[in-house]
């Protein structure tokens, strides 16, 4: 008798249980959305923190978000997704992507979307200033982890060897010759490092003047500003030894680097304003946050992704994705992503109100980051501009930087494989 | 004489034969279509013709991936075997001793590859790891062991020796203990010493473990992807880039999927070619 009773209160208990999970999903309307995100370490526990607090409130949809690899592994997932009919709702891309995404129809135009014209984006890393005619076609993209790339110096290590903080191409190459110190044939210290990719291959060619792309879409690979920011990084490695060759490609090669930042076998280092929070936290020494030393102009490309939501995704989980997107770039949730991490704020509020309230004073590096907003060379929008970087430019520096290749050549060839369908 | 139930080997393979054909038949004639044309998923195919395939040649992708996953897998294969045979020569005997010995050494073929791949990143890291302080101790010139082009490739090759050795050596312990004792006890009658009795008993003895080893072994090496995709991405330029780990590139991280058709049905045809000529001298020597 009493195992029946038990018996029954189980089955009390879970149907109970069950008809009040019910009532949480008609409580938030029942919908859902899939989030899939590239997002790792502090970055990860800061969003999972902030869709806690999404899901607090019932009333909002549900969002399942799954982390999916880095950038690439996301990306290359997210494309096999769409193909298969079971896209996300929502996703972010890096910038070079969004392009060729919208071109293929595989983005949904946001306008229509309640509240879509209000976003009040940063001009510089909202579509309008990523791109060349950005403000002129329909909203596809929102920036959320948005960055720059910009040096992070070894204070100590500075200022013992009488250095400054690099201005210029010139003084970059002294510094790192100063800075690099040798116990025989070995180097205990590198002056600089800087993961050889695509992103900072392109900040140099931008601050020697060239463009990736020139204004009739011919790819051009910066022409001679292409070879000159090539050549900076042969002649650091292989003339003067001073900087690390790469030993890694994609986000190795930035592990790497940063690793060797931190446990002091590197004093200078190019990386993203992304990695600013777990660099001065990890680091057992003053850090200085500069912006990348300039050649012929202050020019820096955008970095990080945006979120897009996918035009395959279902109705009901478009508009799920659109409520959360939209809670994201609220000033709360945008002020505190940005001060957790070190990324950029995506809205002019949330600049205003971490002004306002001295979070730049008290903190001089987010400040650095935020000035690099006025330098920021927009990408163009070229359909291509994934291929040129994926296939074409990041084995090319590779193979440039490691094998010491003849620069002009080297990027001769990229010109023309670019041209190939 | 007819036989009583002619049909009935046939009904026997159709389960194999269905299976074969669902995954791997289709597949292959799927990917043969779609090396014809440019796709990247997300557009409408467009009919290239025989141009995927023309570019893989003329890039120089077809003939490195080929020669990459060659110059691996002879080193695997062969290494695999060296090694195998050294270990099971070695602990073929009684005693806990030898058999926890055995044990351990097979235990990394049971560990993940994901696994033994981070180790070995950690362990061979150019500055630190402790493949390095030894060679800095031993007074030799530090290497960069995945950085280095002319040795990327050479440094996965050992990583997979090291994983699969284990494996080999349980195959020629098998072998090994095959081999009835009286051979032995007549050769040494007849006066052989111990290297004529392993060149005149032993070796002859284990040459199906060796074909099988050789088998396993050379598919395990065609296979390789994870240590190559968690220590090297094909890097540094291209230097490890093996067949797998091109048609992967090709269709998740360059969008080509016609051209990551294109080199799987190579690659289908390089290791249908393969086995049909292993196949055809192990049956010559009786071992298939």
């Amino acid at each position: 008798m009493s195992s029946r009773v038990s018996r029954r209160s189980v089955l009390s208990a879970s149907l109970a249980s069950a008809l009040g999970a019910c009532d949480a999903r008609l409580a938030g309307g029942g919908e859902r959305a899939a989030l899939w995100y590239s997002y790792g370490g502090k970055n990860r526990e800061v969003l999972e923190r902030l869709l806690a607090r999404f899901h607090r409130d019932p009333q909002r949809p549900r969002i399942d978000a799954t982390f999916q690899g880095d950038y690439f592994e996301s990306l290359a997932k997210v494309r096999t997704a769409i193909a298969a009919g079971a896209a996300p709702a929502l996703t972010h891309v890096v910038a070079e992507v969004v392009p060729y995404l919208a071109e293929a129809g595989a983005l949904e135009p946001l306008d229509r979307y309640e509240g879509a014209a209000d976003l009040d984006l940063v001009p510089g890393i909202a579509q309008s200033g990523t791109y060349l005619g950005g403000a002129e076609r329909p909203l596809v993209a929102v920036p959320f982890n948005r960055s720059v790339p910009v040096m992070y110096v070894n204070k100590v290590m500075l200022e013992r060897a009488g250095v400054g903080i690099p201005q210029n191409w010139a003084e970059l190459r002294a510094g790192a010759n100063a800075l690099t110190l040798r116990r025989g044939t070995e180097v205990a210290v590198w002056g600089f490092e800087c993961p050889v990719s695509w992103w900072f291959w392109v900040a140099l060619l931008a601050s020697a003047g060239g463009k990736v792309v020139d204004a009739s879409g011919e790819v051009t690979l910066g022409g001679d500003a292409g070879v000159r920011a090539l050549d900076l990084w042969q002649t650091l490695i292989h003339r003067d030894r001073v900087m690390r060759p790469p030993l890694g490609r994609d986000y190795n090669a930035w592990q790497v680097t940063t690793q060797d930042f931190l446990s002091g076998r590197a004093a200078i280092l190019w990386s993203s304003a992304a990695f600013l929070r777990y660099i001065e936290e990890s680091a057992r020494f003053p850090v200085t946050v500069a912006p990348l030393p300039r050649d012929v102009r202050h020019a820096v490309p955008t970095g990080g992704t945006l979120f897009v939501i996918l035009r395959a995704a279902e109705e009901r989980e478009k508009r799920a994705a659109w409520q959360f997107l939209r809670w994201m770039t609220e000033r709360e949730q945008t002020t505190e992503w940005s001060t957790s991490t070190g990324y950029l704020p995506a809205t002019r509020a949330a600049v205003h109100e971490l002004t306002r309230t001295g979070y730049y004073d008290a903190h001089p590096s987010d400040k650095v980051v935020l000035g690099e907003l006025d330098a920021i060379e927009p990408w163009p929008w070229s359909p291509t501009l994934f291929r040129v970087q994926r296939e074409i430019m990041d084995p090319l520096l590779e193979n440039a930087v490691l094998e010491g290749t003849d620069a002009a050549r080297a990027l001769e060839k990229g010109r023309r494989e670019a041209l190939l369908p | 004489m007819k036989p009583a139930r002619p049909h009935e080997p046939y009904l026997l393979l159709l389960p194999t034969v269905l299976l074969l054909t669902l995954f791997f038949l289709v597949p292959f004639f799927v990917a043969a279509k779609e090396s014809l044309y440019s796709w990247d998923l997300l557009t409408p195919r467009t009919y290239v013709g025989l141009a995927n395939y023309r570019l893989l040649w003329e890039r120089g992708e077809l003939w490195r991936a080929f020669r990459n996953t060659l110059a691996y897998s002879a080193v695997v294969v062969s290494g695999a075997l060296v090694l195998g045979l050294l270990l099971a020569l070695l602990l073929d005997r009684k005693g806990r001793l030898a058999a926890f010995v055995r044990g351990t050494v097979f235990s990394a073929y049971v560990v993940s590859w994901v696994a033994v791949a981070l180790l070995f990143m950690w362990m061979l890291d150019g500055e630190a790891g402790v493949v390095t302080r030894v060679v800095v101790a031993l007074g030799l010139p530090k290497k960069n062991w995945l950085g280095d082009p002319a040795v990327a490739l050479y440094t996965l090759a050992v990583v997979s020796i090291w994983k699969i050795a284990g494996y080999s050596m349980i195959v020629f312990l098998a072998g090994l203990q095959d081999i009835p004792p009286v051979l032995y006890e007549a050769a040494a009658l007849d006066g052989a010493g111990r290297i004529m009795r392993f060149r005149s008993v032993t070796w002859p003895a284990l040459g199906p473990s060796a074909a099988f080893v050789a088998t396993t072994s050379l598919i395990l090496s065609f296979q390789a992807f994870d240590v190559v995709r968690i220590m090297t991405q094909g890097g540094p330029v291209h230097a490890t880039q093996l067949f797998v780990y091109a048609i992967y590139e090709q269709i998740f991280l360059n969008l080509r999927v016609g051209r990551a058709s294109a080199l799987t049905v190579l690659f289908g045809v390089l290791v249908f070619s393969l086995a049909a000529l292993q196949l055809r001298l192990f049956r010559g020597r009786g071992v298939a």
